[in-house]
């Protein structure tokens, strides 16, 4: 019984780390409505800044996410203002191959400029584990949940109360129907994919003191970001994050139980039945076959 | 004849013209044959292994990304996980080899034949996902095969992999000079390459277009679009795999990394998206340009640039994305087929081959004015949206010859109806019959089979194959009376003049205007030659002129012996095509009778204006 209360806490707060990224990812598709799949490049390139710094100025990786946050906001304005904007008409082939190509280009360049090694930083305080009753947590994976539950809840309030927030939230629904309404569309996209990326550079930083970098470390956790979107429904907050929390779940229990290699087949496997089920996700308002 | 059938008929050579000696001579012909030979003489004349060595690889990766083509192209579903099928060739050869002793050349259809199963299995259940959807979808289905790969250990190998036994020989596929692997890989290449070229320039090349422009459309059409998507699926996973097990003998080596990798399911996809996706040189003049400049750059920087390549490939791609949205042969094709065509024996030099001559698809008969037994019967048709009661309990009757009209305020549920007549919709009760011509009674079900038990429809929102011309959207519906490609191109320029459209021919669909888009409606279903018509608001945006001319065609038609069900906001279009009018209003019928009956009718002005006009009118 305690292997098991440990195992739905650890993967809990999996799930905490998976949000964080999976929320990110969630913005972009569910706003501006294209798949973003170099956001595990954004990730990676996050986590080798996030390394550079702590090793080059000592920086905690927990301050660096105050630049990356800033950066990251940029670079995914960038983006949008000049990769997926003059492709917004397109078919969709073209735009999930705009990102793909950037995916490819940017995992390359940084095999090219810090070679395959794994690399990682230690940063104090991060990996010290304490025990809760007869649970054991790590303090880098508690900092990652606390966060991941204040960066849904400041989105939600954003989205609810504020008039850029609701802007998005009717470009969301309907493209046409905001732009009538006067609302600025290519800003309010451009606006979604630096939220969404900034999202990356918070968990970078918060990742890198617990994991190592490695140029193809984004796949790994892009694709489970995939299958908590689909989970949670396009375009829902909370959706995303109950998603992420049942991943977390659903990584930890099936690792101990079945087998630690077919822990991704579980839910690769509960992301297909699901996308042909239920393609709308299990919280979530689009449609994933219209 | 069903469309199952027909795929399978229709993919090798169904379009090759009648006269061999013209094809030899025809310049798009010899120049390609020319050109091709270049892959195999160029490395033989220069005889150094390194360069055998690129080749081959292009020559397998052109014929990866021409298979992929098939599915991702021509069909429209992007997928970014076929090296699922790429590594069942691979591992079923190397199985069958390393345990059986089995050879390649027959481990190479055993691979064949898995793929195209394995591909009918994942592919059936995602195939109503679109766009992205159906790319993660595939994407998960390779990393769950890669995953269980990697832990069968005890007959994948695991992580470590499987070596293929070194037997040399043609027996083995296995080679200690690098030709004979270069006239394997030569050989598949030009293999698939004559697929696509088959599967393009037949009536599977049409109803592939018409899938992926328009599913709807498509099934309005004829086609079973499920099983036209599944054809593709199996040619391509099919030819996947042979490559698969060719590549496996010549690196002879496996391993679920490399044999599943998705990196390289994005790079075959890639090739054929920089080249042109959906062509058939594309996927191949992409190959052709980007391996060679990675090499290239190999060369240049030093083998030490790991990730070089796959930088290169990431560059480019973005770079033909922005530039060239449809490609290099989308952007510079038409140029060189037309310096090609002005080549001796072009298509420029000589006259147009002349199409078959066909009789007139609609002749009108003394028989066409006279009514005869029922060849449609709609019984107690009832269809409910949630709580919504679209269609209550609504029976119809058409007869041979006759043209019936339907009409009613907005929302009435006249669409909902054509949409129950046509298997678009099913009901939550009643039946619908149509009387074949030799009186069997007939109960489709799919739209598909509506079609081809002669019933066609237009939709009240048009339903265009935008990026298809507009002879090709006619060329759609034709096939289902032509299966070949010159007779149902004869049947399309016909039923173009009898529209008006023969001068919008080469014209692509999006680029008419809604006038000309009405019309194209028509002419497609008029191309199918249907028994029985279903028309939904044709004449609506048409101009007072065009309207004319749409009633004298419907009148031509019904006089050919067609059977006319008419949907029709223009009310003197509709009193004076119909014989008999259907008069809708809140999803029940609300009366019948001749034209002149329902216009005087009260009951009708209410439905349409309200109790208050009545009234008002009344007194």
């Amino acid at each position: 019984m305690d292997v098991f209360i440990q195992l739905v806490v650890s993967g809990l707060l999996l799930g905490g780390l998976y949000a964080v990224i999976g929320v990110g990812l969630n913005l972009i598709f569910g706003i501006v409505r294209v798949i973003n799949f170099a956001h595990g490049e954004l990730l990676m390139i996050g986590m080798y800044l996030t390394y550079l710094m702590a090793g080059q100025w000592g920086i905690h990786p927990y301050i660096s996410a105050v630049p990356l946050i800033v950066l990251f906001f940029a670079l995914g304005a960038a983006i949008q203002r000049f990769l997926i904007q003059p492709l917004l008409d397109s078919d969709p082939h073209v735009q999930i191959f705009a990102t793909v190509g950037l995916s490819t280009a940017l995992m390359n360049l940084a095999l090219l400029v810090f070679g395959a090694d794994l690399r990682s930083i230690d940063a104090p305080l991060v990996r010290e584990g304490f025990s809760v009753g007869p649970v054991r947590v790590v303090f880098g994976q508690v900092a990652m949940f606390v966060v991941a539950v204040a960066l849904v809840a400041g989105l939600h309030l954003f989205m609810q109360r504020t008039y850029l927030g609701r802007a998005i939230r009717a470009t969301a629904q309907h493209r046409m129907a905001a732009r009538l309404m006067g609302v600025n569309v290519n800003r309010v996209y451009i606006i979604s994919f630096g939220l969404g990326a900034a999202c990356v550079g918070l968990a970078a930083a918060l990742l890198t003191p617990m994991y190592s970098v490695f140029p193809t470390i984004g796949t790994y956790f892009v694709l489970t970001a995939f299958v908590i979107v689909v989970l949670g429904g396009m375009g829902s907050l909370w959706g995303a994050f109950l998603g992420a929390l049942i991943i977390g779940l659903v990584d930890s229990l099936s690792g101990y139980y079945i087998a630690p290699d077919l822990k991704e087949v579980v839910y690769f496997g509960i992301f297909l039945v699901l996308l042909v089920v239920r393609p709308t996700g299990l919280f979530g308002l689009g449609r994933g076959s219209e | 004849m069903t469309v199952q059938a027909n795929g399978t008929s229709a993919a090798p050579g169904a379009g090759a013209p009648p006269r061999p000696l013209a094809r030899l001579t025809d310049p798009r012909f010899y120049v390609s044959v020319a050109a091709l030979s270049l892959f195999l003489l160029v490395p033989l004349g220069i005889g150094q292994p390194f360069f055998t060595h690129i080749v081959i690889t292009i020559c397998t990766y052109a014929a990866l990304a021409t298979a992929w083509n098939i599915v991702g192209g021509f069909t429209g579903q992007l997928s970014l996980g076929h090296t699922i099928f790429y590594g069942i060739g691979a591992y079923t050869a190397a199985l069958l080899a390393i345990h059986y002793n089995v050879t390649p050349w027959i481990g190479m259809f055993a691979g064949a034949a898995i793929a195209a199963v394995v591909g009918v299995a994942i592919s059936y259940p995602c195939f109503r996902l679109r766009g992205p959807f159906f790319a993660l979808s595939t994407i998960a289905f390779l990393e769950v095969t890669r995953l269980l790969a990697l832990h069968e250990k005890a007959w994948t190998g695991g992580a470590a992999g499987l070596i293929v036994p070194l037997r040399l020989g043609w027996e083995w596929m296995i080679f200690r000079d690098r030709v004979p692997s270069l006239i394997i890989a030569f050989g598949l290449l030009v293999l698939t390459l004559l697929v696509s070229v088959a599967i393009r320039n037949s009536r599977m090349g049409s109803y592939l277009d018409a899938v992926r422009e328009r599913e709807d459309a498509a099934q309005a059409m004829g086609i079973n679009t499920v099983m036209m998507k599944i054809w593709a699926v199996v040619i391509s996973a099919a030819l996947t795999a042979m490559i698969g097990t060719f590549h496996a003998m010549y690196v002879t080596f496996v391993e679920p990394a490399q044999m599943f990798s998705l990196p390289f399911a994005v790079q075959i996809a890639m090739f054929a998206l920089i080249g042109g996706v959906g062509t058939v040189a594309g996927p191949l003049t992409g190959t052709l340009l980007v391996v060679p400049l990675t090499e290239m750059a190999r060369v240049w920087l030093g083998a030490g640039a790991t990730g070089l390549h796959g930088f290169v490939y990431g560059v480019v791609l973005i770079a033909v994305v922005l530039l060239l949205p449809h490609g290099i042969v989308g952007a510079v094709g038409e140029r060189v087929a037309h310096w090609v065509d002005g080549l001796p024996g072009g298509r420029r030099r000589r006259p147009e081959p002349p199409l078959p001559a066909l009789p007139p698809a609609y002749v009108r008969s003394p028989q066409g004015r006279t009514i005869g037994e029922p060849i449609l019967r709609a019984h107690g048709l009832t269809k409910r949206f949630g709580g919504l009661l679209a269609t209550n309990n609504v029976s119809v009757e058409l007869r041979r010859g006759e043209v019936l009209g339907i009409i009613g305020p907005n929302g009435a549920g006249k669409t909902t109806l054509f949409n129950l007549l046509s298997g678009f919709l099913a009901p939550n009760d009643g039946t619908v019959e149509v009387i074949g011509p030799d009186g069997a009674v007939l109960r489709p079900r799919q739209p598909h089979q509506f079609a081809a038990a002669g019933v066609g429809r237009t939709f009240q929102i048009v339903q265009p194959f935008g990026q298809l011309s507009v002879l090709e959207n006619i060329m759609v519906g034709a096939f289902r009376v032509h299966p070949k490609v010159d007779e149902a191109k004869a049947l399309a320029m016909q039923i173009a003049g009898m529209v008006g459209l023969a001068e919008e021919r080469d014209t692509l669909a999006r680029n008419l205007t809604i006038g000309g888009l009405k019309r194209l409606e028509v002419a497609r279903v008029l191309a199918m030659k249907p028994r029985i018509l279903l028309l939904d608001e044709v004449m609506a945006g048409q101009s007072r002129a065009d309207v004319e001319r749409s009633i004298a065609m419907i009148n031509a038609i019904r006089e050919s012996g067609v059977s006319i069900i008419a949907i029709e906001h223009v009310m003197h279009a509709i009193m004076s095509i119909s014989d008999r009018v259907l008069v809708i209003n809140s999803g029940a019928p609300l009366l019948e009778g001749t034209p002149q009956e329902v216009v005087d009718d009260p009951r009708v002005i209410e439905a349409y204006l309200g109790k208050e006009y009545t009234h008002a009118h009344a007194h």
